[in-house]
């Protein structure tokens, strides 16, 4: 019998399932996709080395690098985000990865289309601190050369 | 029952042109309370009909040879005769009829299975040829139970014609054959908790699996009416004494319809309580539970044609 009672209260309750795109609420400590800002990276490439999933690819070049993020890949354990020391990384509240394969359409955020792979110049070195130079030494910004969704989605 | 009379009711009430739409709206209800039940949006009102005209548009696979042949006249044979079953129901007051038409019934509502075991097997699909064996040992377990129920129905009032029988006096013997009849429709409308032959998960759609276009809109078709025919039948048996108990037989469409309706929404109440039953689970529950209560039923009413 406390089948029926648990239908009559389905029934009472109404349905709980939404149509795409609304989504449901989820808890304060959902971990959704990860989201990059360049301007805080330094490309220390500590995430990449602490993603067990091998979701993050780095790739150092001349004066910049890149960095590129699989979604369909991540089991959003949150390792990268914990290692960044910079802050770069952080784990979206209400992000959801759409799907599992990676030639589908590119995942899309509230705010607009998910950049997977990110090219950053590299920040100068930063001069040594002088005994009479100011306080407050001014922070260079790193510039973001290119930031893309490749139309077949990541390189293994 | 004179020929237009019989061509009235196969055709308008309650053939055809109410049966056509019963069906659709049963299937959405059956679907859509399903759906409520278990949180689920469900479909909307009109999906039935779009699902019946999308596949009427939709072209068939190419068939050849005798097989061919036989596999595109399983859903018409089906659908005439669950059509035809629904015409015999007796819903109006005096609506004609002729002696023995409740055999002509029970034939007329055991062929779309027998179709559907034969469509399984002439597909040659390995998924159809486990859904109809499945259907055979499901139909052969069900049916017992089910021609026991209304033969001793029948039996106790000496007579096999389904205007007599729609207008019997309300006694146990009734109730046994109507609540014996009851358990047997989510078998024959392959409903949970024995929707094993067409078990979507384990073998597609069983005996179906090699349909596609306005065949299988046929069969939806055909399964549709199963469902207004089989209900009808149940309220058929109800019907008059509700009818009675209103003081009025005016009402005896809408009550029928009400009735049927009720029986879906039960029947639905069970498809989302429970499980599907394994094949050797579901004859066991047939030929050892419910077996005894028909061959009680039946030895009852044997009893009382005796003693009469």
């Amino acid at each position: 019998m406390n089948i029926l009672t648990m239908m009559w209260k389905n029934l009472r309750r109404g349905y709980q399932t939404l149509l795409f795109p609304a989504r449901p609420k989820v808890t304060p400590r959902f971990r959704g996709l990860v989201l990059f800002d360049p301007s805080l990276c330094t490309g220390c490439a500590i995430c990449r080395l602490r993603c067990t999933s091998r979701a993050i690819e780095f790739k150092a070049g001349k004066g910049e690098f890149t960095w590129s993020y699989n979604p369909g890949q991540c089991t959003f354990c949150g390792r990268c985000v914990e290692g960044c020391t910079e802050h770069a990384l952080k784990e979206g509240r209400a992000e959801h990865a759409l799907t599992q394969q990676q030639d589908t359409p590119p995942i899309y955020l509230v705010q607009g289309e998910l950049k997977k792979s990110y090219t950053v110049a590299r920040r100068p070195p930063a001069p040594k601190p002088a005994p009479s130079a100011s306080p407050v030494a001014p922070v260079s910004r790193p510039a973001v050369l290119a930031a893309s969704t490749p139309p077949g989605g990541d390189s293994q | 029952m004179t020929l237009l009379t019989a061509l009235a009711r196969l055709l308008i009430f309650p053939g055809l042109l109410f049966a056509v739409p019963a069906a659709w709206f049963f299937l959405w209800l059956e679907r859509k309370s399903v759906a409520l039940m278990q949180e689920r949006v469900g479909p909307p009102f009109m999906q039935p009909f779009y699902d019946f005209v999308k596949l009427l548009g939709k072209s068939t696979p190419p068939r050849s040879g005798v097989g061919g042949l036989l596999m595109r006249a399983w859903p018409l044979i089906a659908v005439s005769a669950a059509a035809g079953a629904v015409g015999l129901l007796p819903v109006l007051p005096s609506s004609g009829g002729f002696e023995g038409d409740l055999i002509l019934l029970l034939a007329l509502l055991e062929l779309p299975s027998v179709c559907i075991i034969a469509a399984g097997f002439s597909s040659r699909s390995i998924f159809g040829e486990i859904g109809s064996a499945r259907e055979a040992a499901l139909s052969v377990s069900y049916n017992i139970v089910f021609l026991l129920a209304i033969v001793s129905i029948a039996a106790s009032q000496h007579t096999f014609r389904l205007e007599a029988l729609a207008a019997l006096p309300s006694s146990p013997l009734l109730w046994l054959g109507v609540l014996a009849i009851l358990v047997c429709l989510p078998a024959k409308l392959h409903i949970n908790p024995f929707s094993l032959p067409n078990a979507e998960q384990e073998i597609y759609s069983g005996p179906l699996t090699e349909y596609a276009g306005p065949e299988l809109a046929m069969w939806e078709l055909s399964h549709g009416l199963e469902w207004v025919a089989c209900t009808g039948l149940v309220a058929t048996l109800i019907a008059p004494h509700i009818a009675l108990a209103w003081g009025t037989s005016l009402l005896a469409g809408c009550i029928f319809v009400v009735l049927s309706v009720a029986v879906v929404l039960l029947l639905s109440v069970l498809a989302a309580a429970t499980a599907r039953l394994a094949i050797d689970s579901s004859v066991r529950f047939y030929w050892q539970c419910t077996l005894i209560f028909a061959v009680l039923a039946i030895s009852s009413a044997l009893f009382m044609r005796f003693r009469s």
